[in-house]
């Protein structure tokens, strides 16, 4: 059997992600210590997890580093990796949404827009026949509206609570986003008995 | 931008240093014997070509060719595929000295550069072509060419997955309901995006008895035990009938363990017609090559004759070839001025020998200790004799 290589992103998604392959029959350790762990081995499993930042994982696997991972379509769509998208885990479900202050129009000369996911803002509004300023920012970024950097965010929005607090309200929704199981092209091939039978256990699981 | 520095080559180019240079030639040597010796030429075509032919019929994305203009005001392209430029060459002259032809590459091709790394701008490929025979044969002798070029070259731990563009192309549109739903979903199978693609059929709101076909389809197509099975998704049995012949034909060839068939594959490339196929090995996370029938591209250059061909990526070759274990027996031959003639003499006789020698004057030499690190054997002729080290 050959050893599988899974990239997991960081933190809430990797918690779901882990129950789920328990779930699924792997026999994994109850408790990880994940806190500054970069690699973990499951010898009995012949499996071996390497942690990276969520919006890092297609790059792992597209590179043929990792084998498969799992990856939140968010991601997926920003960054448009070669990775095969073998199943929907439907888990980490949130959307991908337009939000700003209320009863405020876009900007007629250069409407602007600030965004963690540039592309997906991108193809969105373009799509719309509206041409926007896309300004890229790495968090926090319900702060454009208030203070004026952006008319509009395209973020994503789980329960809505952020937004809230910070006086912004939904828009337009753009797309649904849950986790998803990826895999590289060359070790779909290469280990396919593997990562088939891992797709159809984790089928099984799917709500 | 900041500035460019001196040691700066333009993004996506490599320089390929002595010891890469010679591991691809021990690749180009051993595929050019091999190729040779079962009955294929080797040609060569230009490195830039017109936009209007080669670079409009080569299935290259448009953002992915370096244009330029030449003194006339044509638009040029550095070509991006050896496949298109052949069959330029083959239809306007080659076919009609011989037919079938058979047809060999090795040589550099050039893809737009991107931002990051992994993805060079210009890489080579050794590939073949056989053009005028539409026989399954052909396409039987494309593959069995490409597994044992790859064990030739030392390399047993890979995998040829083949499909069928036509056979893919039926079974889709037989069940949806126009065109462009045709072309998203085939769209998403490049991709190989399972998730997309039963999104996808399930948004078309089509018959629920084609909307079952085409999700069991491609779940059985990944599952196979015997293409068998995808017989039942078909009524025109004809290119069927054709892979079941290629699948048979592999057997006695004794291909079966290197192979496998996936009906879902499909490519990017749009000129390929019937069966095409895509080679992994392990140590590569990319293809390192891929391959199948072209019938469609040679009608574009005006002859209506069967083509199938494959092409090996040297970078990614160079990923998965096993590691020679690295000798050095180079000799050193060092010499002051009064004793030239007899360095001359005795460099000769050690290359007559075969050993790869270096001549080198003790006047050239700043740093003789850095210098003589590089060698496993050292000669210095010197007035007391000479002196083997």
């Amino acid at each position: 059997m050959n050893e599988l290589t899974i990239a997991m992103p960081k933190g809430r998604i990797f918690e779901e992600a882990y129950e789920m392959l328990i779930e699924a029959g792997f026999e994994l350790p109850e408790n990880v210590e994940m806190s500054r762990k970069l690699m973990i081995e499951i010898p009995q499993e012949k499996i071996r997890f390497i942690l990276a930042k969520p919006m890092d994982v297609p790059t792992y696997v597209e590179h043929g580093v990792a084998d498969i991972g799992i990856a939140g379509k968010d991601v997926l769509l920003e960054q448009r990796r070669e990775v095969h998208e073998l199943l929907d885990l439907n888990i980490s479900k949130c959307h991908i949404a337009s939000a700003g202050l209320p009863n405020t129009t876009l900007n007629e000369i250069a409407p602007r827009i600030a965004t963690k996911y540039p592309t997906v803002a991108s193809d969105y509004y373009r799509e719309k026949g509206e041409q926007v300023e896309i300004i890229g920012l790495n968090g926090s970024i319900e702060l454009a509206p208030m203070i004026g950097l952006a008319d509009r965010i395209v973020d994503i929005v789980s329960t809505g609570q952020t937004l809230k607090e910070n006086g912004l309200v939904e828009y337009e929704f753009i797309t649904d986003v849950s986790s998803r199981l990826i895999a590289n092209p060359a070790s779909y091939r290469m280990k396919s008995e593997r990562i088939l039978d891992l797709v159809k256990r984790l089928k099984k699981c799917v709500k | 931008m900041s500035p460019i520095r001196k040691f700066e080559k333009p993004l996506g180019m490599r320089d390929t240093f002595p010891k890469i240079f010679a591991k691809k030639e021990v690749i180009r040597q051993t595929g050019m014997e091999f190729l040779r010796l079962r009955g294929f030429d080797f040609i060569q075509t230009p490195t830039l070509e017109y936009y209007d032919t080669v670079g409009k019929a080569s299935a290259i994305v448009d953002s992915s060719l370096f244009k330029l203009v030449d003194s006339q005001g044509n638009t040029l392209v550095l070509r991006p595929d050896m496949t298109t430029p052949i069959a330029r060459v083959a239809t306007s002259k080659l076919l009609k000295e011989k037919i079938p032809l058979r047809l060999a590459y090795f040589a550099n091709v050039f893809r737009a550069q991107q931002l990051e790394g992994g993805r060079p701008a210009e890489f080579e490929q050794m590939g073949i072509e056989i053009i005028g025979d539409s026989s399954v044969y052909a396409d039987a002798e494309a593959i069995l060419t490409a597994i044992r070029l790859l064990k030739t070259l030392g390399i047993e731990d890979f995998k040829i997955t083949i499909g069928n563009a036509g056979i893919l192309e039926a079974i889709i549109k037989k069940n949806v309901q126009d065109q462009q739903q045709f072309e998203e979903l085939h769209n998403l199978l490049v991709q190989k995006n399972i998730v997309g693609f039963e999104e996808a059929v399930i948004s078309y709101n089509l018959a629920i008895e084609k909307e079952q076909t085409l999700l069991s389809f491609v779940e059985d197509a990944t599952e196979m035990k015997s293409i068998r099975e995808i017989a039942k998704y078909l009524y025109e049995k004809d290119a069927f009938i054709y892979m079941e012949q290629l699948a048979s034909i592999l057997e006695i060839a004794d291909a079966t363990s290197y192979i496998a068939f996936d009906f879902t594959l499909a490519s990017h490339m749009n000129y390929y017609t019937g069966m095409l196929f895509e080679v992994f090995a392990t140590g590569s996370g990319f293809p390192i090559g891929n391959g199948g029938r072209y019938d469609g591209l040679l009608d574009e250059f005006g002859i209506e004759v069967g083509a199938i061909g494959f092409g090996f990526r040297i970078d990614h070759l160079l990923e998965v070839i096993p590691q020679q274990s690295e000798t050095n027996d180079e000799v050193l031959v060092l010499f002051v001025a009064p004793q030239l003639a007899e360095a001359l003499e005795t460099a000769e006789k050690l290359r007559a020998q075969g050993k790869r020698t270096t001549l080198q004057s003790m006047e050239g030499l700043d740093n003789l200790a850095a210098f003589e690190k590089h060698f496993a054997e050292i000669v210095r002729i010197g007035q007391g004799g000479n002196v083997h080290e």
